[in-house]
């Protein structure tokens, strides 16, 4: 199969599975390619080969690559999957760090929302690479975090390389690139984000990662089906464990019943990563060295490390709320701390 | 042949003497000639049955003559039955029954057909000009205590019988002591009975200090409501003038008017038409509950379903205090220096940030409903404050401080203000400008202006809440500390 025909038989954006089963009827990607011109597959427009071909010369002018299965800079993780991507589209720079993912439910509470963060920022901490999905909730927290700690962030489109899903995370897009990460799919630019293009997309976020973990999952949804392909690929799947009767944490429950390793904390994330991808490499700072301010600034922010909610803040310092109201608004004031969500946040350094 | 009686009608909610005259021609005609003149409505001319009824049903003879009623200033818009007690005293006196000096009295009141009077609404008015006059005020007994609100030495009657011996002095009527309606609206929540919400708590308490508007955020059963029906029980009490005023724009809504000291707490439904909240009606306007609410906490839950323009039509009469009403040839004025107090769910779902409920909304709904509340009125509030869930450990804890010993740091801060002339919501520019700051204070505000865009107007309204803050601390400076406080409390949504 020629390196040109595969990429063209890419960029008709079909599901992997059928794209593999039509080479194997067909005998190679060249004849499927000819097939889809000739108007001879179901279901897909003659134009779309043509749009391909138009779009891959704009390919460069995106600032996206095509590596391609076998050949240099393919992740070697990738080859433990039974049915790897034979094309990805990649944006940015894809390292050869310890992965780890970190996916959960869009539809999280701020319970998730807050350890996704933490584990996010820990992962960085800790220079490991972290994978998720740039999808809303529990995902973008992740990515967050890990982009306030400096860390470096890949994530995995159910789209084209240049539709971003939700449009809203343009920025965080942006930002996982600019600082050092990478985002990648296998589908060729202008794919529309499908709710059946997220499954196989899942299998490559495990297969990236050296470990899964699953803060927020419903019954249904992504994250469980993530978990599934991590244990098929023999990653390690972790899940947080929630309240038996909250919704959001009914999946990860349910992971834990079957085997999955319980995260009591992120530092206990950490704990149990460093056993499969080695010790952190980057030496955890310690308050005092990062220069805490001293009095109740400096409480406020030793205590804002993961999201937290002004009153609880109040109640955890046992100051009266005028005292912890000025100092959070000298904090946002000096950029120490932000706000997410009507919750406070220390920012990086610290 | 020639007589006058006063009565009242209010105009927006100041009540204005009625002077109600009758002339009874000294020409025997076949049958009686009844007239009434004056901008009458038609429930006026209606009264004209009912005279005639309740004379006769009193025992005197209704004479056989030209009668004509004239209802001044005639330029003023008169409804309602509240002018057949004086409209048949006058025509008494007119016919010679009532010696001219006995009609030096303000009277309203519904006859009925056999001659018992009926209390109509507006009895507090005819109470505010018999007390202005120094006239006894004739009401039907029903409402002697709504008209005794103002003061005036009233006397309540049953009958057109009644009334006219009131009037020749020979029965004193019932009288009503000046402050027998005690209040009847529910007491205001104690806060000692609001579990957590440290920072929303602080934020009421500085709320009801400078008078400021105040917006709270937060997921359904948060207890935004509880935290907004706490507030009139830690304002001031209402001075009796202030009192009779609130009474007043109660009596003009047509709604019983005993108010009490406390101030009123109004909680519009947010499908309420804009004429039930802005003020209005057919014919003679009336007030609405953004007037009904003067002097108090006017609460709009669910401050994203008002409708947008809406809440653009409450922004001016919100900033001056009062609201113009015109219809029909009147044009009113109704007071409404009113506290806004609002309350919204973060997002449509209501569980965006929550810690245990998922949020279901999707981010272009959160924006769609964030822009609903953007904008001018949104500017409008100088305290925003996230009122989060309550965890179960909160509330069975101990509840917090009690309104009274609130109240007591409010009244210590209005006094404050007072001292200085006006309310911390209403320093303007040169006001705050001329009010003592620190260095660190200027420092703060100057790097908010840079970093969080504080805007102009911005500017304003953090400097009047840390001003507000400063009261209750008893400073005479507003410092850094107040600074950051006034600026915390501005940051949810």
């Amino acid at each position: 199969m020629s390196r040109g025909d595969r990429i063209a038989l890419a960029f008709l954006g079909l599901h992997p599975d059928r794209a593999r089963s039509l080479v194997e009827r067909h005998g190679s990607a060249g004849a499927v390619v000819r097939l889809a011109r000739r108007g001879g597959i179901e279901g897909l427009d003659p134009d779309r080969v043509r749009r391909g071909e138009a779009c891959r010369m704009e390919m460069d002018r995106a600032d996206c690559r095509v590596v391609l299965h076998g050949e240099p800079g393919y992740p070697a993780a990738l080859e433990d999957l039974g049915d790897p991507p034979d094309v990805l589209f990649v944006r940015g720079t894809l390292r050869p760090l310890p992965a780890v993912a970190v996916v959960g439910t869009r539809r999280c509470t701020s319970y998730g929302r807050r350890l996704a963060s933490a584990f996010g920022r820990e992962v960085a901490r800790a220079g490991w690479v972290l994978v998720s999905g740039l999808a809303r909730g529990i995902d973008g927290a992740a990515h967050r975090g890990t982009i306030d700690r400096g860390g470096v962030g890949v994530a995995v489109l159910g789209s084209g390389s240049d539709v971003v899903y939700p449009a809203d995370h343009r920025h965080l897009h942006d930002t996982l690139i600019e600082s050092g990460g990478a985002v990648i799919t296998e589908y060729p630019p202008g794919t529309r984000p499908n709710g059946w293009r997220f499954p196989p997309r899942n299998r490559i976020i495990s297969g990236l990662s050296k470990a899964v973990v699953v803060v927020e999952a419903g019954v249904t949804g992504g994250a469980l089906v993530t978990a599934l392909r991590a244990a098929e690929q023999g990653r390690a799947v972790f899940a947080v464990p929630g309240d038996v009767d909250r919704e959001a944490s009914i999946g990860c429950n349910l992971l834990i019943r079957d085997g999955a390793i319980p995260v009591l904390g992120p530092e206990d994330l950490v704990e149990g990563l460093s056993l499969l991808l080695g010790p952190p490499t980057r030496a955890p700072g310690s308050p005092a060295a990062s220069g805490l301010p001293a009095g109740v600034d400096g409480v406020v922010l030793a205590s804002a490390r993961s999201p937290i909610a002004v009153d609880e803040l109040i109640a955890a310092l046992g100051l009266t709320a005028p005292t912890v109201l000025a100092a959070v608004a000298r904090l946002e004031l000096d950029g120490r701390l932000v706000r997410r969500d009507g919750l406070l946040l220390a920012s990086e350094g610290i | 042949m020639f007589a006058s009686v006063t009565s009242a009608a209010l105009v927006g909610v100041e009540p204005s003497p009625v002077r109600v005259e009758a002339h009874v021609s000294g020409i025997t005609s076949k049958q009686a000639v009844f007239s009434i003149v004056g901008l009458p409505d038609a429930s006026i001319r209606e009264a004209r049955q009912r005279v005639q009824s309740a004379i006769i049903a009193t025992g005197h003879r209704f004479p056989n003559r030209r009668i004509t009623v004239n209802l001044a200033p005639a330029d003023l818009p008169k409804v309602g039955s509240a002018y057949d007690l004086p409209i048949a005293l006058g025509v008494l006196a007119a016919i010679g029954v009532l010696p001219p000096i006995a009609t030096k009295v303000v009277a309203m009141g519904e006859l009925a057909l056999d001659g018992a009077v009926r209390a109509v609404r507006g009895g507090l008015a005819a109470g505010i000009v018999a007390g202005r006059r120094g006239l006894p005020c004739i009401v039907g007994s029903a409402g002697g205590a709504e008209a005794a609100l103002s003061g005036a030495d009233v006397r309540g009657v049953t009958s057109l019988a009644h009334a006219i011996s009131v009037c020749l002095g020979e029965d004193p009527g019932e009288i009503s002591p000046a402050d027998s309606p005690a209040s009847v609206l529910p007491p205001p929540i104690d806060l000692a009975s609001v579990r957590g919400q440290s920072s929303a708590r602080r934020a009421v308490e500085i709320a009801a200090a400078g008078g400021h508007h105040l917006l709270l955020v937060g997921p359904p059963g948060a207890g935004k409501t509880m935290l907004a029906r706490a507030m009139p029980g830690i304002l001031p009490d209402l001075t009796p003038s202030e009192a009779l005023e609130v009474a007043q724009a109660h009596a003009a809504g047509g709604r019983p008017p005993a108010v009490g000291r406390r101030p009123p707490f109004r909680s519009p439904h947010h499908s309420a038409t804009p004429a039930a909240i802005l003020g209005g009606g057919s014919g003679v306007p009336v007030p609405g509950e953004l007037t009904l609410a003067d002097r108090g906490v006017l609460f709009l839950d669910e401050l994203a379903e008002f409708p947008t323009h809406l809440l653009d039509t409450l922004r001016q009469p919100i900033e001056e205090g009062w609201v113009h009403v015109a219809r029909k040839g009147v044009s009113v004025a109704f007071p409404c220096r009113v506290q806004v107090v609002a309350a919204t769910n973060p997002c449509p779902c209501g569980y965006l940030g929550d810690s245990r409920t998922p949020c279901r909304c999707s981010s272009p709904a959160v924006d769609r409903y964030r822009a609903r509340l953007s904008g001018p009125l949104l500017d409008r509030f100088d305290l925003r404050v996230t009122v989060p869930r309550v965890e179960a450990a909160a509330l069975l804890g101990a509840g917090g401080e009690a309104s009274s010993a609130v109240r007591s740091r409010v009244e210590a801060a209005r006094r404050v203000q007072e001292a200085r002339g006006s309310l911390n919501r209403s320093l303007g520019r040169d006001g705050l400008d001329s009010l003592p700051w620190t260095e660190g204070a200027g420092g703060l505000l100057a790097s908010a202006m840079d970093r969080q865009g504080l805007t102009g107007r911005g500017w304003d309204r953090v400097r009047r809440t840390a001003r507000t803050i400063a009261d209750l601390d008893g400073s005479g400076v507003a410092t850094g500390d107040h600074v950051a406080e006034a600026l915390a409390l501005r940051g949810a949504l």
